[in-house]
């Protein structure tokens, strides 16, 4: 907090800064940073207090949305440790490192490298590391060593946890309140106490806490993001800076999924490239294709695709990457080619198309490449959807007969998202028109069709005005689809005309 | 098999010798498969339609848009049927918003097989444009239809790169431009063939109640604006003058040249033959 602070509002790295913000009606502090603290301030102290006692305190405004970014782009870029990043309360990340220490030297040199990354960034991190993520929450807040070994017991556990105040349980503020009340103040004083009196008289919650430091709950993180199927990275001594050698790299990250990927005869369905700056910036970068994917060149592709789409889509290498990872959210079996002749052909045409489909979606997005699938309902307007084509050829539930072709359509080409009010003319209320009034241009109906009545849905809506359609041709031959929208008599005295559609 | 079918079959094999015997493909003389449409107008065209060219297709007026592309999706639809493949029919946004989407149960009573069909939006024209190239160049699709709005950016080094892209992938780009009615004779680009498309009456079916007819199968009057087969080409030509009335069968996928019925003077046989001068 006060790290950003001190950045943002370019602060003497020397003074002692603190973070306010207005709680229950005072100003208090709510951040303090490494100088204040030393000084003898600390969080929730009023503001006037902490002046009174310091006079050369410099004090900055909390901008909790500013923090929360940030605390996201942390996030990120701990993705560059472990794939399972967890957001943990407004100002806590909690990383799931089982299986990943060894990466970096074991869990001292892990430690060591997340704190010496965002210490070159300007920012101070309390770090814990532990068997549950409950006891690394506690060890992180509330103690000077780092790391907690595992499977602490008797004397060790003591050593570590019995000094630490109760609030290290992560209750919420009453409950230790009234541990305080009953003299309870440090972990040591309930552990070394009976579990069942102080589960009767505070919960049974706070039992179970003091268990998970122990060890004996393994708690699981909610990661943001799920695991990748499989990932290849690789990491660059001498950071690269050109968008050239990082698509080189991506070439050869891709090489390398497509190995993985091939000794277990699938394809990838959506992929993630995640570039990692030395900045500490991280970007990921997704896309998705229609169908399982095992050519690296396609994958390269598809990424190329996505990062040439517009200025803000290009990749910004900005003082270079130093690590990109590139990942398969998703793969699917692939089915073995048949080996017939006729077939392959017909088959490396459709792939043909499926490769082009996954193109354009990866430049335009998939909204922009569609397919359009009939919908079995009465309301023209409800009577299709459009399905993303990089799907594949997933059907949609409820699904309509298309109409065989006709020589006389009875459905129009295109269909106005909103219809067009007209003025039309008709010989009697409830008849066909004779002529009407479209974007200003008079069209004399020379042949008609209709109605076809269309009643609103009405056990979804009551009172839905019944539309009567026709296909109204004029003198030169334009077709149009317009109705009329309510019964003449019975639903309305005042008909009113739109134009739904144009026919070819 | 169709004849359009074999031609295309022949078009390839032709290729193919020449891919193996490493002769340039400017040594061959560039021989499109045409598509035919329907006689008056193959004899226009020299054969048919160019299977690998870029044709443009423009309303006369305003309200005609949707007759223009009404016949680019005829085109495309027989295109599909001959080649067996799918098609891809992209549109700009704003040509979306201003003339109306394009309606899943419409297309398939035009004929369309949505099952094959893949739409595309973009965001603007040189979107649109560089989309049209990549599908045409991919060689999957039977055809390839763009409905432009804004043909700022259209000029000739834009549809030549379509052009080439089309003979590449060896498939037809349809281009209508809805906002440039009227326009077609002042127009100059690398396109092959230039159609402008009016609506035109149908023929309308008698009315059980004896009023006004019932609107029957699409018709369109077709100019053909621009025509350029070649050298050595079989057809006439374009002849702005003339325009031609077809009208779409979408239970065969084909066009009609409607046979007019025009009151015509009673043959007499009892008059002397006419004496030539």
């Amino acid at each position: 907090m006060t790290d950003r602070a001190r950045r943002a509002h370019e602060v003497d790295p020397r003074a002692p800064l603190a973070v306010v913000a207005t709680v229950k009606a005072a100003r208090r502090l709510v951040g303090v940073d490494a100088q204040a603290a030393r000084l003898g301030l600390g969080v929730g102290l009023t503001l006037a207090d902490a002046q009174a006692r310091q006079p050369s305190l410099i004090v900055c405004d909390a901008e909790p949305e500013a923090e929360a970014r940030l605390l996201e782009r942390i996030a990120d870029a701990c993705a560059r440790f472990t794939p399972l990043t967890a957001l943990d309360g407004r100002d806590g990340l909690m990383l799931d490192v089982s299986g990943v220490a060894h990466l970096f030297g074991g869990e001292d040199g892990l430690v060591a490298e997340v704190e010496a990354r965002f210490a070159r960034q300007g920012l101070t991190v309390a770090l814990g590391l532990a068997d549950s993520p409950r006891a690394a929450w506690a060890v992180a807040r509330f103690s000077h060593r780092r790391i907690a070994p595992a499977g602490l017991a008797g004397k060790d556990f003591a050593r570590l946890y019995h000094d630490m105040p109760a609030a290290a349980l992560g209750l919420d503020a009453e409950t230790c309140a009234d541990m305080a009340r009953a003299g309870l103040r440090r972990i040591g004083d309930l552990a070394l106490r009976p579990r069942a009196p102080i589960a009767a008289r505070f919960g049974a919650d706070v039992i179970a806490r003091l268990d998970a430091l122990v060890g004996d709950e393994r708690g699981a993180i909610s990661p943001r993001f799920a695991a990748p199927e499989l990932s290849v990275e690789r990491r660059f001594a001498s950071p690269i800076a050109t968008s050239e050698a990082a698509f080189a790299a991506l070439a050869k990250l891709a090489d390398d999924l497509a190995a993985l990927l091939e000794q277990q005869g699938k394809g990838a369905r959506r992929l993630e490239l995640m570039l990692f700056r030395v900045d500490g910036g991280a970007r990921r970068v997704a896309v998705g294709a229609g169908r399982p994917l095992a050519e690296a060149k396609a994958m390269a592709r598809l990424f190329a695709e996505r990062l040439a789409g517009g200025a803000e889509e290009e990749i910004d290498t900005g003082f270079g990457i130093d690590l990109m990872r590139l990942s398969c959210l998703a793969a699917e079996r692939i089915a073995p080619a048949q080996g017939e002749w006729q077939r392959l052909e017909e088959s490396a045409g459709a792939r043909a198309l499926a490769d082009l489909v996954d193109r354009l979606s990866a430049r335009l997005g998939t909204r922009r490449v569609t397919r359009l699938e009939l919908v079995a309902a009465h309301l023209p307007e409800q009577a299709f959807a459009a399905a993303p084509a990089a799907l594949g050829e997933a059907r949609l539930a409820g699904q309509g007969e298309p109409a065989a072709p006709s020589d006389a359509p009875t459905r129009p080409l295109r269909l106005f998202e909103r219809p067009e009010l007209i003025e039309a003319v008709a010989e009697v209320p409830d008849g066909p028109p004779l002529r009407f009034r479209w974007r200003r241009v008079l069209h004399e109906v020379a042949a008609i069709e209709g109605p076809e009545r269309i009643a609103a849905p009405w056990w979804r809506r009551a009172n839905a005005p019944t539309r009567d359609y026709f296909r109204a041709e004029d003198a030169l031959g334009r077709r149009f689809w317009l109705y009329r929208e309510g019964l003449y008599g019975r639903e309305t005295t005042q008909a009113k005309w739109f134009v739904h559609g144009v026919f070819g | 098999m169709s004849l359009g079918d074999r031609a295309e079959d022949v078009g390839r094999l032709r290729r193919a010798v020449a891919a193996i015997e490493g002769r340039r493909e400017a040594a061959l003389p560039h021989a499109a498969v045409r598509l035919p449409l329907t006689r008056a107008l193959d004899r226009a065209l020299g054969g048919g339609l160019a299977a690998d060219g870029l044709h443009e297709i423009a309303p006369a007026s305003p309200a005609d848009g949707s007759a223009a592309m009404g016949f680019a999706l005829a085109l495309a639809a027989r295109f599909m049927a001959v080649r067996g493949r799918a098609a891809i029919v992209m549109a700009e946004d704003f040509a979306l918003a201003e003339m109306g989407a394009l309606y899943g149960p419409g297309l398939a009573a035009f004929g369309l097989d949505l099952s094959r069909l893949v739409f595309v939006r973009a965001p603007d024209a040189p979107a649109l444009f560089q989309a049209m190239e990549d599908a045409l160049k991919s060689g999957a699709p039977a055809a390839v239809i763009g409905e432009a709005w804004r043909l700022k950016s259209y000029d000739l080094a834009a549809s030549r790169r379509l052009l080439l892209a089309a003979r590449a992938g060896g498939a037809p780009a349809l281009l209508t431009a809805a906002s440039a009615y009227g326009a077609a004779d002042g127009f100059s680009s690398a396109a092959e063939t230039r159609f402008e498309i009016a609506a035109a009456p149908s023929a309308h079916l008698p009315s059980a109640g004896g009023g006004r007819g019932l609107p029957g199968a699409p018709a369109f009057a077709v100019r053909l604006v621009k025509a350029r087969i070649g050298a050595g080409g079989a057809g006439q030509g374009a002849d702005p003058t003339r325009t031609f009335r077809l009208t779409w069968r979408a239970e065969e996928l084909s066009f009609d040249e409607p046979t007019l019925s025009l009151p015509v003077a009673a043959a007499a046989d009892d008059r002397p033959r006419a004496t030539r001068a």
